[in-house]
């Protein structure tokens, strides 16, 4: 029996206001049994009324943060709709880099919803729930990136469906592990809003996911091209493998940074590096020219994470839209850490005391600051960035060319 | 950060008597499999050179005995137990003609899963050894056979194992899943794999398995069976959704239970069997009557299981009977009496909020045909899979899987 802890959703008829929110149905529809928590099914008569569900706290689907300056842009709606002033017009904004292939995320997310709505709304709702939380959708846009570089560079005039499904594919996955992974980390917040199995309960959560990544396994196996289905099939596994290493060595002092990089790999470069190399493929460029996709996909996400395990240092919990430090707390020790333990004996007792002392959590986190665990992790940040500009070569010069170094630098730039 | 619960391993070099258990190993321990009671209890217990050799043993592993009549346990190499009368049924004799490629199939399963982790193994180990019959990788190996000496082919290929391996993975991960889901506390008389190691491992060993065989399958390269499989698994999780979302819903009709049970339990079986035949290089009429065999077999074997949560005792089920009704998922013996007695519906529709309530009902669907009329579907079933069967040429392969459909419906005798 599933049981749905609806706290957000309440059904009247308040007219078209909350279309956009994504949760419009006029099928039958779920009503929540506060008796028992149990879904169940409200049939309609001919001509029925078209029930909306809105969401208590609708004003929060907007843009959450407006303080971060790397404007964390909010997709749905098009990006282009959007007027964030880049505080500085140098600075690279990832609202900028999106702008060539707006249309096309603007029909990725038309379609995602239909994919993922259809079944049933309670489900849209979940992935609603994690689609609108600020997601940037910066892996389909980098699958459309590549596309159209590489595309000119063959000739090809527009985006294949291929394209656009591999795009639709990838968002899904990485929806439905991050769905997943917050179940794993029993995590109650991401990007400033609650996570799918605070709101919906662990249930909806496991099936939310395990729908989604059915969805794209499918909608995979039918692109019928065996080897973007055996790329991405890896990329499924390494998640798994990634979910595991990440779990059996969590407060492990002796974890070292190859370690670290082939976690970071599993978790998520693999997915972006997929991305990348499937998008190349769909263009039919030759293999080693996918390859250096590939190796621009992987050095761009192992960058990626790097930054983002940074700013769990040195961001505050409203930047980061999570409790700051969050990675340590939980014995997951990143790369800053990992370079830290190397010149302070002292963070090491405290890490594997598994931080039982009041206190000691900020210690730890003082200690990776002042010995310059912030600085090399940068510099490792910087090595992957300047791996993955190198990938680029191989492409003519375009704008597409320039956004996908352009997403590079601007990775790099949330950490200056 | 994972909490393990792991109420019944305790660890200790207790030698040989557990290796059956399938949790042995020398790697570095893995904190994973502490409790943590206590900050700083054991932890990054790393063996030097020429490590110990650590065990981990059930408290109850003395009760991995049969719960259905007739149905082995495995592991334990099917062809070693020996039961007694020749004349009825038994999946024993049915599972004889493939029981080397069941033992090839455990051992295979037991290094793709554990290898990743110990962890992992003890939660699939759970599940793999808690009287499961392998029923899904027997028929691939049945039809296998069964289908390639119609081909000529001397014996299996690498790629109709793997199919086995793939399936049994497949089935295994959605059992984990749909117990977290159900909340259930027990399967075949043991406790599911989220009740003992907690909802995240449940979720994880799960999210493995299904990882894994899609992998493999990929690595199959062959796009009709990919396609086949896939859908299988969007089926799963439509099935889910379909029951989920339905509970207590007395408008639920025939259709809509034979397309929920198809997506749970047909889907697989049926690719299953035709994968096997694709696998042996037969024409796609074959393939196909290979498919409707499958399908009607699992639409049979979801029925009669369905009959038998009303009809068997808690012990014999090894979970608590009636348990479908008492969650609202209404299932053929209900539907059919729903038919005859308008107090059914309301008794339901109250969600059995009165105590006694549960019992009422299952009182008026025995007592009102209902489960007649599901013994009768299953019978149509099981004849349409008979009849699909009639494309082999004779053998005992062909005459186990006319077995299988006749093991099932003793089962409601």
């Amino acid at each position: 029996m599933l049981s749905m802890t609806s706290h957000n959703l309440e059904f009247s008829r308040t007219g078209l206001d909350f279309v956009a929110c994504g949760c419009s149905s006029n099928a039958s529809y779920l009503v929540r049994n506060s008796s028992k928590g149990v879904l169940r099914r409200v049939k309609y008569e001919y001509g029925a009324r078209k029930w909306l569900c809105f969401r208590r706290d609708f004003g929060s689907c907007r843009v959450v943060s407006t303080k971060t300056p790397e404007a964390f842009v909010n997709v749905p709606p098009p990006v282009i709709e959007l007027k964030t002033e880049s505080r500085n017009s140098k600075s690279v904004s990832v609202k900028n880099l999106f702008e060539i292939v707006a249309d096309d995320l603007l029909v990725l997310n038309n379609n995602l919803q239909s994919i993922v709505g259809a079944e049933n709304p309670v489900l849209m709702s979940a992935a609603e729930q994690i689609f609108s939380a600020g997601g940037k959708r910066m892996r389909p846009a980098l699958v459309f990136l590549v596309s159209r570089a590489t595309a000119e560079f063959v000739g090809l005039k527009e985006l294949t469906k291929e394209h656009r499904r591999l795009a639709e594919i990838i968002e899904m996955i990485h929806t439905a592990s991050l769905i997943h992974d917050d179940v794993l980390d029993e995590s109650d917040m991401r990007r400033g809003k609650e996570t799918v199995h605070q709101l919906y309960g662990t249930r909806v959560a496991v099936l939310a996911g395990d729908f989604m990544f059915a969805q794209s396994s499918w909608y995979l196996a039918n692109l019928e091209n065996l080897e973007v289905i055996k790329l991405i099939s890896q990329v499924i596994k390494d998640f798994a493998s990634g979910e595991i290493k990440q779990a059996s060595s969590l407060f492990d002092c002796d974890v070292e940074l190859d370690e670290y990089l082939i976690k970071s790999y599993y978790k998520t470069a693999s997915l972006i590096a997929a991305s990348t190399k499937g998008a190349a493929i769909f263009s039919g460029v030759d293999s080693e020219f996918s390859e250096h996709m590939y190796q621009y996909g992987k050095n761009l996400g192992l960058s990626f994470q790097v930054v983002d395990d940074i700013l769990d240092f040195t961001q505050s919990a409203e930047q980061l839209g999570k409790p700051a430090g969050s990675d340590l707390s939980k014995g997951n020790l990143t790369a800053p850490v990992i370079f830290a333990l190397e010149k302070a004996p002292r963070l090491r007792d405290i890490i594997e005391s598994e931080f039982c002392e009041t206190g000691s959590l900020d210690e730890a986190i003082e200690l990776v600051k002042n010995c310059g665990g912030i600085e090399r992790a940068q510099n490792l940040a910087k090595e992957k960035a300047d791996l993955a500009i190198k990938s680029l070569q191989c492409l003519p010069q375009s704008a597409f060319r320039q956004a996908l170094e352009g997403m590079v630098k601007y990775n790099l730039e949330r950490i200056d």
